[in-house]
């Protein structure tokens, strides 16, 4: 037996629904800014890596809580691409250990024991002489591995690489996370949904329509009264994958066309005065 | 019977008349040097737990010191410590305990893993396996591995505490990241860094806490996986050297308190302008 006259429930059940549609609103335009969302901040991390460190290949490692694995998501140099798609145990390997620890490591002379390089050339068809691997690390907690093979201009890394290395994975790991959020707040549209329904249906979130309320809450997205938002919402987009020199230049037009606007409202202005 | 001095309180029973002869006074600061400190000592009668991924036992570099390996279990997230096969997923535990032996070659070694696939409960794990280690009364413990977990503060402080007065030395590796880890933040542990002096006797110490030694963790040669050896880098490698020579100080002096030990390692330390 509900406690809450019917109602009371609609008038609640109406200010949730008002309360989704903003969010999903904000999430869709979130969703267009960022075109490509998490991975493009993943391939930026390592490929930056790769430069910051003068390395052969660098590569990351996120942790999938459902599996109970850490995946290989990207990798940039030539020799890294191999190890993409691998898995690996939380308590397996250098970088199981740097994930479950949350040390960094460096290693050198790997692949001069070949004991030690043949379980790795197994996985990633790659062996390197040397590598760091570093906890994506913040506050929040451990979010994978970051992985620099081959520093080129040296035989090791030394104490400073595996600094460096760790002070960039923890500004990678805010990086992450900022990405994961727009992301996961469909997700947790959608848990807040089967929670609300499991507490008001009375039987169980089984009987209630979970699409059909996302469906409500998303409802007019795409109408044509919100095209102008769009439009706009487009064109940042646009703008923030262009490249400096071009942003320079759309810069220097719109400067152009307001210096014309006002000259045309201080003319209309003059004209009114006279 | 002997009845207790009247007029003194429990805590000040020890330093009573006819009790002083049991107290115990350091030799002067003068007077410690390595051969006061350990002389040809080689941790002869010291057991030291290695609280890591595991140790090798048939590894070369472990010389059969290894006498017991445990690890930690998970059960409704708490841990529960069973005997384990003498292995090493990682090499990580065998590379510390390489350095350990490689020091102090008659200690007897203890393996207790606490590197489980469910990352969860790491926190939880690793400070069972520490529990176990104090409990055993092994002499030194070598962490090169900490928690960053707020939740877990007052457990770790606890188990520190613990261990400082039933005699075990933690000697624990730093983090790179100068953020919260525990226990090698406590003031009772040893917290050791690596220092960039390629040579396995040379430590210092700091006298501006937490971070209180420096040790040798740059490129040391040390025992990995399968029987392997490799090169590697960083400060859960310079923590086994002190854990190494506090093995020996114990060795030469079985009396030595934790306080005591972190005493004579300042005072042998390598001067500041070596």
């Amino acid at each position: 037996m509900s406690p809450d006259p019917p109602d009371d429930v609609d008038a609640r059940a109406e200010e949730a629904l008002g309360a989704l549609q903003a969010i999903a609103l904000r999430v869709e335009i979130a969703g267009r800014l960022i075109p490509t969302g998490g991975r493009a901040v993943l391939r930026s991390i390592v490929d930056a890596t790769v430069t910051l460190f003068g390395a052969e290949a660098a590569s990351l490692a996120l942790y999938d809580a459902g599996a109970d694995r850490l995946v290989f998501e990207v990798a940039a140099g030539t020799h890294g691409e191999g190890v993409v798609g691998v898995s690996i145990a939380t308590d397996e390997g250098v970088a199981g250990y740097v994930f479950s620890t949350g040390q960094p490591i460096a290693l050198s002379d790997v692949a001069a024991d070949r004991r030690f390089g043949r379980a790795t050339a197994e996985q990633t068809g790659y062996v390197p002489r040397s590598l760091i691997a570093v906890p994506l690390t913040d506050d929040e907690g451990t979010l994978g591995v970051l992985e620099v093979l081959d520093k080129r201009s040296e035989a090791s890394f030394d104490l400073h690489d595996v600094e460096l290395a760790s002070v960039f994975a923890r500004q990678a790991t805010i990086a992450i996370r900022v990405s994961r959020l727009d992301r996961d707040t469909a997700s947790l549209i959608r848990g807040v949904l089967a929670s609300a329904a499991g507490s008001t249906a009375g039987d169980g979130p089984g009987d209630f329509d979970i699409d059909a309320i996302v469906a409500a809450a998303t409802r007019g997205l795409h109408s044509e009264d919100e095209g102008a938002l769009w439009t706009v919402v487009d064109t940042v987009a646009r703008l923030r994958a262009a490249d400096p020199a071009q942003l320079e230049l759309v810069s220097e037009i719109l400067g152009v066309l307001a210096a014309r606007a006002e000259r045309a409202a201080d003319a209309r202005s003059r004209r009114r005065a006279r | 019977m002997t009845a207790e001095p009247i007029g003194l309180p429990a805590w000040s029973a020890p330093f009573a008349k006819d009790r002083r002869p049991d107290l115990r006074r350091l030799a002067t600061l003068e007077q410690i040097d390595r051969t006061w400190a350990f002389g040809d000592a080689r941790g002869a009668g010291v057991r030291i737990a290695i609280v890591d991924s595991g140790v090798e036992a048939d590894h070369p570099a472990i010389g059969g010191a290894l006498t017991r390996s445990v690890r930690v279990e998970l059960r409704d997230d708490e841990g529960i410590i069973v005997d384990d096969d003498p292995v090493d997923v990682v090499g990580h535990g065998t590379a510390c305990a390489s350095i350990v032996h490689g020091l102090a070659p008659e200690a007897e070694l203890l393996s207790v893993r606490v590197l489980g696939p469910d990352n969860r409960g790491k926190g939880a794990a690793f400070a069972a396996g520490l529990e176990w280690a104090i409990n055993e009364g092994v002499a030194v413990i070598n962490l090169s591995l900490s928690s960053r977990s707020e939740a877990m503060f007052g457990l770790f402080h606890e188990l520190a505490d613990r261990a400082y007065f039933a005699g075990a030395l933690l000697v624990c590796a730093a983090n790179n990241v100068p953020v919260a880890s525990y226990p090698s933040l406590f003031a009772s542990v040893v917290s050791v860094a690596a220092h960039d002096v390629r040579d396995p006797s040379v430590w210092y110490y700091n006298p501006r806490p937490p971070v209180e030694f420096g040790a040798f963790g740059l490129d040391v040669d040390v025992a990995w996986r399968a029987g392997s050896r490799i090169v590697a880098t960083g400060n859960s490698f310079a923590a086994p050297h002190v854990a190494g020579y506090a093995a020996r100080i114990r060795g030469a002096h079985p009396q030595a308190t934790p306080f005591e030990i972190k005493t004579i390692l300042a005072a042998t330390a390598n001067a500041p302008e070596s």
